[in-house]
């Protein structure tokens, strides 16, 4: 935690340095200061906000990501239905998905699950990816190994696959978690009234410059709480697997 | 890659575009859920003299945004590689930056640069800039030093490693890292349009939302997704002609 | 080219890992260098190649100047390290590149000498599309191509299986008796160490020294049918006992 913390206070020295120093228009960027200031006097507002789109983003992100592995594993248990689905996956990666985010509101409504299914979206396909991908890079004499001592597909995959694949798969994880912060928020933006998105949003239109950048500071919070969870679970996770 | 696999990906999407075709008119599904991909088609050849512009301007953003951002994330990382010191400083700070997801720095480029073409471009430079600079520092870093001794065997100076040696061998990195990035540029091409824009497929989305016509919004979608398809596919093409070697 | 080394030593932290070496290499021979893992040898290349200073106290002398080793000599390590997207021609012009030297001519004084190192035909292909053997003799020529007297070979031919190694062995000295450059030159294995070389020197187990440093009257060019011969045995009876003795000590360290 602490070492994460410092480049942050670096940051935010060099940022009031910069204002101070070269004397910057407040309209570009106030001091650090006033930011502060502004997010100790609408503490509660700024709050909500973070819980607000940490839910939704929190929400489609664990969803896509447990979505995501479990399809791969169902992938690797049945190639052909991979062969037909994979390439889908792949081109739906191109597809600019955040253009959806209309769509996605119309039929969901303006609720929570909307914000949550975008954020779901963008981070079920990298996931599944990634994970086929660490799946595939096994190298099959071990594969075969195992299957010399009569182990079953499940096994291998439980035993060989799905423990070599973790490093990708927490890459991918911490990809997501930036993609499904930026779904959650612009979803917000759709619409909604609660939210980092919805913040920025009536920041921009009147004109708040202080307010925006107080705003952008809890999507940084945000962003920063979805990475410390990736990073609790990975932990949790090397420990499992050195126990298999 | 063999025929097997080719052809049950082709069945995959016959049957995903056929399902939806049918499940379209089937349930009778009104518009605004789901229209069908023969009515997204129609739609998209019906109005493509207003599509066209909006594809152009967006195209135009995303890809000087792209070059811009590209250029100057190789130059950044090139300038980090070789001075371990500010690397060990600013490299923090850059990936603290970039916790913040891009889009959200959306409405701030909005208020700094208009709504014209410079705030969308100035968007994609910053996105592309952040990926290609972060793969690129990786891969000129995660040089073998056996060769780099090698190199200083026959008397090459640091600059001299970093171009016959560092840069060479982050290709790869960097080839993927351009790759990843042309999606990124259309997405916050879109976005950051849809904020504030007055022309542009994003703007075209926007609009066609609050005129409640989700044939355009589809239309729009499918343009989009076509440009971004292309773009990654051209720059895929050239990097394996480039990235020969892997 | 003379080469002359004075109680060079080197410590890493707690780790002596060279003792007082002293050693002069000829211009012109070939000597070869043998002695149980972990003594020293790469280090002490290390060191001539200007990649690693001496302790002070240790002096390296190259025809008589001391200083900056670095560029001096033509250092070829165990690995090839050819660049996957050069081809063999460019791969080997690389320290020529480096010193910038004129393109035109040193193309051409590869294109002869990709002859004699037998890849003619194959000066455009990528090292992923050659054979081991192949890809150590683009290194070697890579060594070759940077004109320096001075060549230190790190165990070229360990990674080749024992036909392609002494098929390399007869040609490298083939080679030599070409261009007469003085080669150092480590080894594991002692029949070739002697096979190639006009001195033999033993390392010692780590605190490493020359331990033995043994002179090769065998007549030249040298012939396959030396490696069965009585004199060839004796030399490698005294050579094996001293090399078992250090291998030993390391073994159980």
């Amino acid at each position: 935690m602490l070492r994460a913390a410092w480049p942050i206070l670096l940051l935010f020295a060099l940022w009031e340095a910069a204002v101070v120093g070269l004397a910057i228009d407040p309209f570009y960027l106030p001091s650090i200061r006033v930011v502060a200031a502004a997010l100790q006097a609408q503490a509660p507002f700024y709050l909500d906000a973070y819980l607000v789109t940490l839910s939704e983003a929190a929400l489609g992100f664990a969803m896509g990501g447990l979505v995501g592995v479990a399809s791969a594993l169902l992938f690797t248990r049945l190639p052909a239905v991979k062969d037909m689905v994979l390439p889908i996956f792949i081109v739906s990666q191109t597809v600019p998905v955040i253009a959806f985010g209309a769509i996605v509101v119309l039929w969901f409504g303006n609720t929570l699950m909307a914000k949550a299914a975008i954020a779901f979206y963008l981070t079920f396909f990298p996931v599944t990816i990634n994970t086929l991908a660490g799946m595939a890079a096994v190298d099959p004499r071990q594969v075969a190994l195992l299957r010399s001592f009569g182990a079953g597909q499940w096994v291998v995959i439980r035993k060989l696959l799905l423990p070599a694949a973790l490093p990708r798969i927490f890459t991918a994880l911490r990809l997501s978690a930036s993609l499904a912060l930026a779904g959650a928020i612009v979803g917000e933006w759709f619409g909604a009234t609660r939210g980092v998105g919805a913040m920025l949003l009536a920041a921009m239109f009147n004109e708040q410059i202080v307010s925006l950048w107080a705003s952008i500071l809890v999507a940084a919070a945000v962003g920063g709480t979805l990475f410390a969870a990736v990073a609790l679970v990975e932990r949790a996770m090397v420990s499992w697997r050195e126990e298999l | 890659m063999n025929a097997g696999v080719v052809l049950r990906g082709l069945l995959g999407a016959a049957l995903l575009i056929g399902g939806w075709e049918l499940s379209v008119w089937a349930l009778a599904l009104p518009q605004w859920i789901l229209p069908p991909p023969s009515g997204i088609l129609a739609t998209t050849w019906t109005v493509r003299a207003a599509l066209l512009p909006a594809a152009a301007m967006t195209a135009y953003q995303a890809l000087s945004g792209y070059a811009i951002g590209a250029v100057l994330g190789v130059a950044l990382a090139m300038l980090l590689a070789l001075a371990a010191p500010l690397r060990a400083m600013l490299l923090p700070m850059v990936v603290a930056v970039n916790s913040v997801p891009v889009a959200a720095y959306a409405p701030l480029a909005l208020l700094w640069f208009g709504t014209g073409a410079l705030s969308k471009i100035i968007m994609v430079a910053f996105i592309v800039g952040f990926t290609v600079f972060l793969n690129a520092l990786d891969g000129l870093t995660r040089v073998d030093p056996a060769a780099v001794s090698l190199l200083r065997s026959f008397g090459a100076g640091r600059l001299r490693v970093l171009w016959v040696l560092r840069l060479p061998s982050a290709m790869p990195a960097i080839a993927t890292g351009m790759r990843i990035s042309t999606v990124r540029a259309m997405i916050v091409t879109l976005v950051t349009e849809m904020l504030g824009s007055q022309l542009g497929l994003g703007w075209t989305i926007f609009q066609a939302v609050l005129m409640i016509d989700f044939l355009q919004v589809w239309a729009a979608i499918l343009v989009a997704s076509v440009i971004s398809l292309v773009f990654f596919g051209v720059v895929s093409a050239i990097e394996r002609r480039v990235v020969f070697w892997r | 080219m003379k080469l002359s080394v004075r109680g060079v030593a080197k410590n890493f932290g707690a780790v002596r890992a060279l003792d007082r070496v002293d050693l002069d290499i000829a211009p012109g021979e070939f000597v070869t260098l043998i002695g149980p893992s972990g003594c020293g040898k790469s280090t002490l290349f290390n060191m001539l190649a200007g990649l690693a200073e001496p302790d002070p106290g240790g002096t390296i002398l190259l025809d008589g100047r001391a200083g900056a080793l670095l560029g001096r000599t033509a250092f070829m390590p165990q690995r090839d390290l050819l660049l996957p997207w050069r081809n063999v021609l460019d791969n080997a012009l690389l320290p020529c590149e480096i010193e910038r030297l004129p393109r035109a001519q040193s193309r051409a004084r590869a294109e002869k000498m990709a002859v004699d190192f037998g890849l003619r035909g194959f000066e455009k292909h990528f090292p992923q599309q050659l054979s081991g053997g192949m890809r150590q003799r683009v290194a070697l020529m890579r060594t070759f191509m940077f004109e320096r007297d001075l060549m230190l070979l790190d165990e070229p031919f360990g990674a080749l299986d024992a036909l392609t190694r002494s098929m390399m062995q007869r040609w490298l000295l083939d080679i030599w008796e070409r261009y007469r450059r003085t080669i150092l030159f480590i080894t594991h294995d002692i029949d070739e160490a002697i096979f190639l070389a006009d001195r033999v020197l033993v390392m010692s187990a780590r605190p490493g020294t020359i331990k033995l440093d043994r002179r090769i009257a065998l007549p030249r060019p040298r012939d396959a049918h030396l490696l069965t011969a009585p004199e060839f045995t004796a030399i490698k009876r005294e050579l094996l006992d001293a090399v078992e003795e250090e291998s030993l000590k390391s073994f159980s360290a």
